[in-house]
């Protein structure tokens, strides 16, 4: 993956001595740290920010790529909060809310667009089940309409109406750039003081008396007491460097964007029956990724024939007048997946210091969150409620969170 | 002044570049994700090489120590019926 390659290529250039984005720093490395954050994607780089905030002392963000490489510049950018469990919506909706002012938060424009976002139902069984979930999520105080046959084709006019049952529109919530969101938080953690250094990988953990002493990398060893595993698709073997086991499988996700087209979609759309997803950005193109419906564990970001052909055909199955549009772009980034598709955040077992922010598939939407939440409890020592039910005690305990309106497929059974 | 473009599919100019340079996105992955440059119908076939050389001079290094970000598929744009045809009925 982009690790492996951005070393082969780029081991001649000493590439730790340059520029790659505005606020990462091409410094050496100190020989002292009040926290290590280990991944330069979303998740590493807003704590970085959320725990610069508190004051929390001299922190570096090491990433073995350039920052934003994994998925967190591969995504599909989709943003919602309403989802099926008071776990996940105590979770997301506290995200959704720092989303809504998020460019101002970070005096960079994340171009977060509140444009709605439709959860498609294409059966009345999954329109009956949208009902109760809208019940739900109205306790919470979500901003969500249940949605008709016809209150679908008036919003969405192009697509298929055999595909419209009805559906749940999250008003309030959309989609963003995923790059911008990336390098808004590494500016704002910059200009707090922190380092955010690029091309730098881990390669141990030093955990003595049962508490994190130092982290080493290819650029030299560091001491810290606190370090944070945020590696995305490496965090089981950054967690393992540590001896800590983190229950996570690698999937590869596919996406792809087409040629630019006037104005014709205005939500972010998802459609478990097609196990799909995708939106028109404001320049046009038209994005989006769907999955098969087994998915196979794949650590590969090579992107397959298989993988466009799945995504022309149920995109054209929900969206008729693609048939005549051009695909440009073809990739592929990896997500690590849970028993119960949540992520795992809080304190690793065993060790002092050893933190967990990964297993995430919904990690875009879920980082200004998670962010926020995680530098609470390293800050604080207390774990704050909404993060409680995510802890990695759960494949312990096996109080797994039962949450059913996601647009993935959990590994061994669909989940709509 | 003239303006000098160089990504045709993007309107991406010399000075977007220079100005994206400058600000901090030095590689040609973060360069073409900030300017969009390379991102449009051709996909960097018509641009990379003249936006590369651009970004070596303006970092003083060799132009191969710029990292070409890896080509993705499809070579040339697809329709989407084209690639979902097989499958329809
Ligand atoms: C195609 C696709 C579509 C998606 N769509 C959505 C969506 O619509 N909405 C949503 O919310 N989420 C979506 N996701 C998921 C989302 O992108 C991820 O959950 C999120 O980006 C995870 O962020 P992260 O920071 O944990 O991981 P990453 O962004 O993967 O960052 C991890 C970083 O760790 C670095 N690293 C790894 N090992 C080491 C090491 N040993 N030393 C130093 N650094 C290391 C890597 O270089 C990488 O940059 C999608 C993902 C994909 C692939």
């Amino acid at each position: 993956m982009s690790v492996r390659r951005v070393r082969r290529g780029e081991a001649a250039a000493r590439p730790a001595a340059r520029r790659v984005i505005p606020g990462a720093t091409c410094a050496e490395l100190a020989a002292t740290y009040d926290a290590v954050l280990i991944g330069g994607g979303l998740q590493g780089v807003a704590l970085a920010y959320e725990l610069a905030k508190r004051g929390y002392g001299r922190l570096a963000v090491l990433d073995a790529a350039y920052p934003g490489s994994g998925a967190s510049g591969r995504n599909g950018e989709m943003i919602r909060s309403a989802f099926a469990s008071e776990e996940w919506i105590g979770l997301f909706d506290d995200s959704l809310r720092r989303w809504q002012i998020l460019s101002a938060e970070l005096d960079f424009n994340v171009l977060f667009t509140r444009a709605g976002y439709l959860l498609l139902a294409s059966t009345p069984e999954a329109l009956a089940a949208a009902q109760g979930n809208v019940a739900l999520q109205r306790r919470h105080n979500l901003h969500v309409e249940l949605l008709g046959h016809d209150d679908v084709r008036r919003l969405c006019p192009e697509m298929a109406p055999a595909m419209i049952a009805g559906a749940v529109l999250q008003t309030d919530a959309g989609f963003a750039h995923h790059d911008a969101t990336l390098w808004a938080y590494a500016q704002a953690a910059a200009r707090l003081g922190v380092e955010i250094h690029p091309y730098t990988t881990v390669t141990a953990i030093g955990a003595t008396g049962g508490a994190v002493r130092s982290v080493t990398t290819d650029r030299g060893k560091i001491s810290t007491s606190v370090v944070v595993d945020a590696a995305g698709g490496q965090a089981r073997a950054v967690a393992g460097l540590a001896g800590v086991d983190v229950p996570v499988e690698v999937f590869r996700l596919e996406a792809m964007v087409t040629e630019p087209l006037a104005p014709f979609l205005r939500p972010a759309v998802s459609s478990p029956a097609i196990m799909g997803y995708c939106h028109q950005t404001t320049r046009g193109e038209f994005v989006g990724g769907t999955e098969p419906d087994v998915p196979v564990p794949c650590e590969s970001i090579r992107s397959s024939l298989d993988g466009a052909r799945d995504m022309a055909t149920k995109f054209v199955r929900l969206f008729p007048r693609l048939a005549g549009v051009r695909m440009m772009r073809h990739w592929s980034g990896i997500v690590t997946q849970t028993a119960d598709v949540a992520p795992i955040l809080g304190r690793a077992p065993g060790i002092d210091g050893l933190y967990l922010d990964c297993g995430w598939v919904y990690g875009f939407v879920g980082a200004p969150a998670a962010a926020a939440l995680m530098a609470e409890l390293i800050a604080t020592g207390r774990t704050p409620p909404v993060l409680a039910p995510f802890g990695i005690e759960r494949f312990a305990t096996g109080e797994l969170i039962r949450e059913t309106s996601l647009v993935v497929a959990a590994a061994g059974e669909s989940v709509a | 002044m003239a303006k000098t473009i160089l990504c045709l599919c993007r309107d991406v100019t010399a000075e977007d570049v220079r100005r994206a340079v400058a600000q901090g996105y030095g590689d040609l992955e973060t360069l073409k994700r900030f300017t969009g440059a390379c991102t449009g119908p051709c996909q960097g076939k018509t641009c990379v090489d003249a936006v590369r050389r651009l970004v070596a001079e303006l970092t003083g290094r060799d132009v191969e120590e710029i990292a070409v970000p890896p080509a993705r598929p499809p070579t040339t744009p697809v329709r989407l019926g084209t690639l979902a045809a097989k499958d329809a009925s």
